[in-house]
């Protein structure tokens, strides 16, 4: 696209033609000659031969004299189009939520009716909040396991130098690669098994159905990640820092508690913050631990399969349970952005 | 950070007293339980360094191997057993790897035949009388590389939009990561009701485009599509954060010199881009690749197991199925393991390859 004889021409002459336009974020290579007010060189010449042409071809001829301008178009395009795909489905839903039953049909843009009493339904045919309060509990024991567990390792992956260091990492990073299904046969097994101890706790003596069936195996699935997200951040402290704290008589277990955690605050943050939105919206477990009724602590997920699974198919319900199940990660998704970016990253590139 | 402090001397009380000196004892008051956290955090204190780092990774340990290590070793020695679908114990006399054999040529006997005749002749690689691991497995690869593969287009893309500087980039990234973070369950509940034909108006779009049947939700190749879209709307976030992080690790100044060399922008792409952002792009599809070959949740919630059969939908209709095939169930398990272990593998080769060619 960029005309091949930009690189002849003399550099000063490029440098001037970059100051007098340097709105194109992107700096694209310009031809310096087309932008010169007699318009005398021969490469215009050469395009603007014929004068008489239609839009289109002009638009064509501007397009390849100023490819930055097509490149922010294309930008344009592209942040409209992902941002259309990426939120419509959410929009929709919502359109779908406020139609009253009985007329979901052809809802595109708008709802066929209004009807804002489905969000209070959701609550009242089956109930909702108390799905919605257990999800909310594993997600945030799960939260405090992983954080507790993850950083007592990752101050040993991060700070500590001892034998087998890589390889067990690499183990802990396998661990998080297979599937559940893997690991579900032998777990269902045992959470089925009646333990006699357990007995005055959960009535059978086994652990489906409690909150323990889902938190021990989501704690463990997405520890990975934050052992590595806590390794990353914990080896970023100073030894001096952490020397010093020990010399003023603070014990090992201390340091990490009172020096090392509160200074990685931030990486503490994003590790919970990921924790937390991968538990809450874990299906495999979540679905396969419980059966499914409120009272035996089963997840938001059940709940809105409720919906989908009653002899009565209650459309406009479930996309408002939906709407309403999307809300905490949304919140969590907007205030926490930024964390979660470098979570990410930081947590898959530390490999 | 080993520096060994004097706490060793036996008479400091607290582990957490602040300002507590180097001469140590100061509180001379000495309850019983704290005489025994004494003795632990001393005995913790004169480890060595390497012996305290496996103290600390003993509980994650401990966590991992009930959760993953033991039930993966278990899942092994359940496949290599009989079914026994009667009795007290599900399991019956070992086997060998009879269990894999007959997985792998259709004997197993399922509690419920996949996929109805009349639906699945339609589905390109789909069709009766496969064994149905086989069946399983040629969806759940295809899932996964298509995914995976779109999935890095699309991610390229929103990478780029999020690598400019424009006003309200912070909402942009938002709305791009929002699919990311909703909950598989709801990813699969919107596509459920867009393709319900009485509510959503896609299975109508795409049966006036006549790509769609009249009930894409229960016709298998109908149903492939659905479910990837929604896989390629939830996750391209991810691809496009991983790979925007190696964007923005790329030296700008390389692309001015290609642009003073007269390179074009496909050839900048290239040669710059891509090498550069490709240990970043292998770690993302790696995940990625991983996590499509466990896909399970977004099924069940939209089309079901029997419509669009995945590896993880084996195993649960297995166990759960009606009839006890808890060692088939259990080799189906493992054999997932397997292919996912192999692809592990593939990728470790290919990102030992790259990291050669780079430096």
């Amino acid at each position: 696209m960029s005309d091949p004889t930009d690189s002849t021409e003399p550099p000063t002459d490029t440098d001037s033609s970059d100051t007098d336009r340097n709105d194109g974020s992107d700096g694209q290579p310009r031809d310096p000659t087309l932008r010169r007010p007699d318009g005398g060189a021969v490469l215009e010449d050469d395009r603007d031969a014929d004068l008489d042409r239609g839009p289109f071809q002009q638009w064509v001829s501007d397009a390849i004299s100023h490819p930055e301008r097509v490149y922010r178009a294309m930008f344009y395009v592209a942040a409209i189009f992902f941002l259309f795909t990426t939120l419509f489905p959410f929009y929709w839903l919502l359109m779908v939520a406020l139609t009253p039953e009985g007329q979901l049909q052809d809802i595109v843009f708008t709802p066929n009716g209004f009807n804002p009493g489905a969000f209070v339904e959701v609550f009242q045919v089956i109930p909702f909040h108390i799905y919605m309060f257990n999800s909310f509990v594993i997600a945030l024991a799960s939260t405090v396991v992983v954080l507790v567990i993850a950083s007592l390792a990752g101050y040993a992956f991060g700070r500590l130098e001892f034998p087998g260091r890589t390889p067990l990492m690499l183990l802990v990073l396998v661990i998080s690669f297979f599937p559940p299904a893997a690991f579900f046969i032998p777990l269902n097994d045992l959470f089925n098994t009646s333990f006699a101890f357990l007995r005055p706790i959960t009535g059978d003596g086994t652990l489906y159905n409690t909150p323990f069936a889902l938190v021990t195996p989501l704690s463990a699935i997405f520890m990975p990640l934050a052992i590595f997200i806590l390794t990353t951040f914990y080896s970023q402290i100073p030894d001096g820092l952490e020397d010093a704290a020990r010399v003023e008589g603070t014990t090992r277990l201390g340091a990490l508690f009172r020096v090392i955690i509160p200074l990685s605050a931030p990486g503490v943050a994003t590790a919970g913050v990921l924790t937390f939105i991968a538990v809450y919206n874990e299906f495999f477990f979540s679905f396969l631990m419980t059966d499914g009724q409120p009272e035996n602590w089963a997840p938001i997920l059940d709940g809105i399969l409720a919906y989908q699974g009653q002899y009565q198919v209650l459309y406009n319900l479930m996309a408002a349970a939906s709407i309403l199940g999307v809300i905490p990660v949304a919140i969590l998704v907007v205030i926490a952005q930024e964390k979660i970016v470098s979570g990410l990253t930081a947590g898959a590139l530390k490999e | 950070m080993a520096t060994d402090a004097d706490d060793g001397t036996g008479t400091d009380t607290e582990p957490v007293t602040d300002g507590g000196t180097l001469t140590g004892g100061e509180t001379g008051t000495s309850h019983g339980h704290e005489r025994t956290g004494n003795a632990v955090v001393n005995w913790m204190e004169n480890l060595s360094e390497a012996a305290y780092a496996y103290l600390l990774l003993l509980p994650a340990f401990a966590l991992l191997t009930l959760i993953a290590f033991y039930p993966m070793i278990r899942t092994f020695v359940m496949s290599l057993r009989a079914n026994q679908t009667r009795g007290l114990d599900p399991l019956g006399g070992f086997v060998g790897l009879e269990n894999y054999i007959d997985i792998l040529t259709g004997n197993a006997r399922l509690a419920r035949q996949f996929l109805d005749v009349g639906l699945t002749s339609s589905f390109p690689f789909i069709e009766l009388g496969t064994p149905f691991f086989q069946q399983a497995l040629f969806v759940t690869l295809a899932f996964a590389v298509i995914s995976v593969v779109v999935e890095t287009v699309i991610g390229f893309g929103q990478a780029y939009v999020l690598d400019q500087e424009f006003t309200g980039r912070r909402w942009v990234r938002v709305a791009i990561i929002l699919p990311w973070a909703v909950p598989i369950v709801i990813q699969g509940m919107i596509f459920f009701l867009l393709f319900q034909p009485t509510v959503g108006f896609g299975s109508d779009l795409m049966q006036s485009l006549g790509i769609f049947s009249g009930t894409p939700l229960a016709n298998s190749q109908d149903a492939f599509i659905i479910i990837l879209v929604a896989d390629i709307w939830k996750s391209s976030a991810f691809m496009a954060l991983l790979i925007l992080a190696g964007l923005q690790s790329v030296d700008r100044s390389l692309y001015d010199v290609a642009r003073v060399a007269g390179a074009s922008p496909w050839q900048r792409f290239k040669l710059i881009t891509l090498p550069l952002v490709m240990p970043a792009l292998l770690v993302a599809m790696l995940f990625r690749t991983m996590d499509a070959m466990r896909v399970y949740g977004l099924i069940e919630s939209t089309a079901g197991c029997t419509t669009v059969p995945s590896l993880s939908c084996l195993v649960v209709e297995a166990m759960f199925g009606g009839t006890r095939i808890y060692a088939t169930a259990a080799a189906v398990a493992f054999a997932t393991a397997l292919v996912i272990g192999l692809i592990i593998g593939v990728y470790v080769l290919l990102f030992r390859d790259t990291d050669g060619g780079m430096y």
